[in-house]
């Protein structure tokens, strides 16, 4: 039976509802509308135009940068996918505490504040940083190496880094939901421990691999903090672009423009993951 | 049936997880193209067996050996032997045809054999059309017999059946109990089914294997193992039964004298030699169906009477609870039914008796 609905109980799903549509949803609104507004000599012009999505359109910087922005965080998603797979798979094949106990650890750098994190890359990325350091002392190089050091490489190295654990937790869980005993039964016709995985373990972890590539995607695309960090001056993404819009070139319509082109991209992202989990899901 | 060669035999076999003993020394020979029934309740070891065989699981000690040969140590997937899981375990992410074809298909053979073997398979379980439906799309009647065909179509020397029917309701479960039946007529293959249902033992199995607390207690046809088991487990396990326990008297032909709380009973040892020989004094029962026991006659050695309670009618049988005099022993009392009712009425006092034929010792 429904619950019928006292005053007090409308109230509260009233409350329930608003707080979102207040946080969320509102903003969210004042950010379309400011985006088809324009700035004149530092004062807001309220009348409505589309010039600022014209200038998205046919400036010759803004859509390169996307285009850049875009492979870049589709490498990050890759190498984190690629490299934290392995890692969660080693994960789920553990037995007893062991598991849950490494897997907590590798969440621990998510407890930690963002920026000391970036500073700890820098460190380690720098001129004279470790990376170099050690490179040098295993003498692969003999000089520091400037690959690395305030460029796109480095934003890749940085976000790959921070990003990591949001892609090993959603396939060790798609890989610990399948049942032991597809794998024994896979055994059972005949399959090698290659034809197993590549068959039957590696097909059912998609969807977890999906959403953690788009996990990654939506967190790397939406990082300013990071390029601004190592990027140095040379590497602009989108969302350093957005930021300087409303930090330093105080153009609020514009920058809310670029970000409702940014957000279309993280939705579509969202939409690609998520379809791709839902259809093996459905199976 | 026929006597026919061994194909698989367990030896003295061992399995302990950890500290925990789950199998003493097992000792089974299964026969070329036999449906054995393994039948036991649940932490019976009923399962492990299975598992051990198809090489889910190692020996701890002891061997399993094919056709003569040692193959404790051959990994699980080179047994020529398929195992269909208790709750099936298809594969969710490939249709029904790819399922039935994996088998062959990491084999590596080629896509037409695999294709009309696939066809065949299907055909045999009957389902033919399903063959690009996804498993999800299933009922599970179907499932099972997808797992079934998958399971057939490596060809195995060896067929498990880790409780296949569990999942399935009841009438669905005879109806998959003669089709099992008649696939393993059809196609000569040694079925090694283990199930906790002993109707389901009897309505499959040549040969029933009973299990109890990681041993084999015995192995016979059901009709061997309805009217001679050899353990008070197996007798109580094995469909409804009345054990009187006693103590061995004197023997007489095939016959042997038991005292208890009822007199002195005369019972049927079967010819077996562990009962005539054991001395005089040893603890047993008098074992005798619910069916075997009815209103006395003229010349019945096995004599008492007995009051009756809790009559009640199970369609084609009616079933009564009897307290006897002497010694207020509780048995079972079961009477074909009839048209105008059971003579009889609760509390009522009437003389009973069984057939020594009718009735099995059982060693305690």
């Amino acid at each position: 039976m429904r619950p019928s609905l006292t005053p007090r109980g409308l109230l509260l799903a009233g409350l329930a509802f608003a707080l979102p549509v207040v946080l969320i949803v509102v903003p969210l609104a004042i950010f379309v509308v400011y985006s088809f507004f324009s700035v004149d000599h530092g004062t807001m012009v309220y009348t409505p135009t589309l010039a600022n999505y014209g200038r998205f359109f046919t400036d010759p910087v803004f859509i390169p940068v996307l285009v850049t922005t875009c492979i870049l965080c589709v490498s990050v998603a890759v190498i984190c996918v690629v490299v934290g797979y392995p890692v969660a798979y080693f994960l789920a094949s553990l037995r007893g505490r062991w598991r849950y106990t490494l897997l907590l650890l590798m969440l621990v750098p998510l407890l930690m504040s963002y920026v000391i994190k970036i500073y700890a890359i820098r460190s380690i990325l720098g001129q004279n940083g470790f990376l170099n350091a050690a490179l040098m002392t295993l003498g692969i190089i003999d000089k520091p190496s400037s690959l690395f050091v305030f460029n796109l490489n480095a934003v890749l190295l940085a976000l790959t880094l921070l990003l990591i654990p949001f892609a090993i937790l959603p396939i060790f869980l798609s890989l610990e939901r399948i049942p032991g005993n597809l794998l024994q039964a896979s055994y059972d016709l005949g399959a090698t421990g290659t034809q197993t995985f590549l068959r039957v373990t590696l097909p059912l972890s998609l969807p977890g691999v999906a959403s953690a590539a788009s996990f990654v995607f939506v967190l790397a695309i939406g990082d300013f903090l990071t390029p601004q960090m190592v990027g140095g001056t040379s590497s602009f993404t989108f969302s350093r672009i957005i930021y300087s819009q409303f930090g330093a070139a105080f153009n609020w319509p514009f920058g809310a423009a670029l970000s409702i082109v940014l957000a279309i991209v993280v939705i579509l992202a969202i939409l690609v993951g998520e379809r791709f989990g839902q259809q093996e899901a459905a199976r | 049936m026929s006597e026919s060669r061994e194909l698989l035999a367990l030896r003295s076999v061992s399995k302990s997880y950890g500290q925990v003993p789950v199998l003493h020394g097992v000792d089974l020979s299964i026969r070329d193209g036999e449906f054995l029934a393994v039948l036991g309740p649940s932490g019976s070891g009923k399962t492990t067996v299975l598992r051990l065989i198809g090489g889910l699981e190692s020996v701890s000690s002891g061997a399993i050996y094919l056709d003569g040969r040692d193959i404790s140590a051959v990994p699980i997937n080179r047994r020529p032997f398929n195992t269909v899981f208790q709750d099936y375990a298809l594969f969710p992410h490939m249709s029904v045809a790819a399922n039935v074809g994996y088998g062959l298909s990491v084999r590596g053979r080629p896509k037409a054999e695999i294709g009309k073997k696939v066809a065949e398979a299907l055909d045999l379980v009957q389902l033919g059309a399903f063959a690009n439906r996804q498993p999800a799309q299933l009922s599970g009647g179907q499932r099972q017999r997808v797992a079934l065909a998958r399971a057939l179509i490596c060809e195995p020397r060896l067929v498990l059946l880790d409780e296949p029917l569990a999942a399935l309701d009841l009438m669905l479960r005879r109806q998959m109990q003669e089709f099992l039946k008649s696939i393993q007529r059809e196609i000569r293959t040694t079925f090694l089914f283990v199930t906790h249902d002993q109707e389901e033992a009897i309505a499959l199995g040549d040969r029933i294997c009973v299990m109890e607390g990681g041993y084999i207690r015995q192995i016979g046809t059901p009709h061997t193992l309805y009217y001679r088991p050899n353990c008070p487990f197996v007798a109580r396990f094995f469909g409804d039964n009345n054990l009187v326990p006693g103590t061995l008297g004197a023997v007489d032909g095939d016959l042997r004298a038991i005292d208890t709380a009822l007199g002195r009973l005369v019972c049927s040892t079967g010819g077996d030699t562990a009962l005539m020989q054991a001395p005089e004094g040893t603890a047993a029962f008098a074992a005798f169906r619910p069916e075997a026991l009815r209103p006395a006659v003229e010349d019945d050695v096995n004599r008492f009477s007995g009051t009756l309670s809790e009559i009640s009618f199970h369609g084609a049988a009616t079933i009564a609870h009897v307290a006897t005099t002497p010694g207020d022993v509780r048995l079972r009392l079961r009477l074909a039914s009839q048209v105008e009712g059971i003579a009889l009425g609760e509390g009522e006092t009437l003389a009973l008796g069984f057939s020594p034929a009718q009735s099995h010792l059982v060693l305690a």
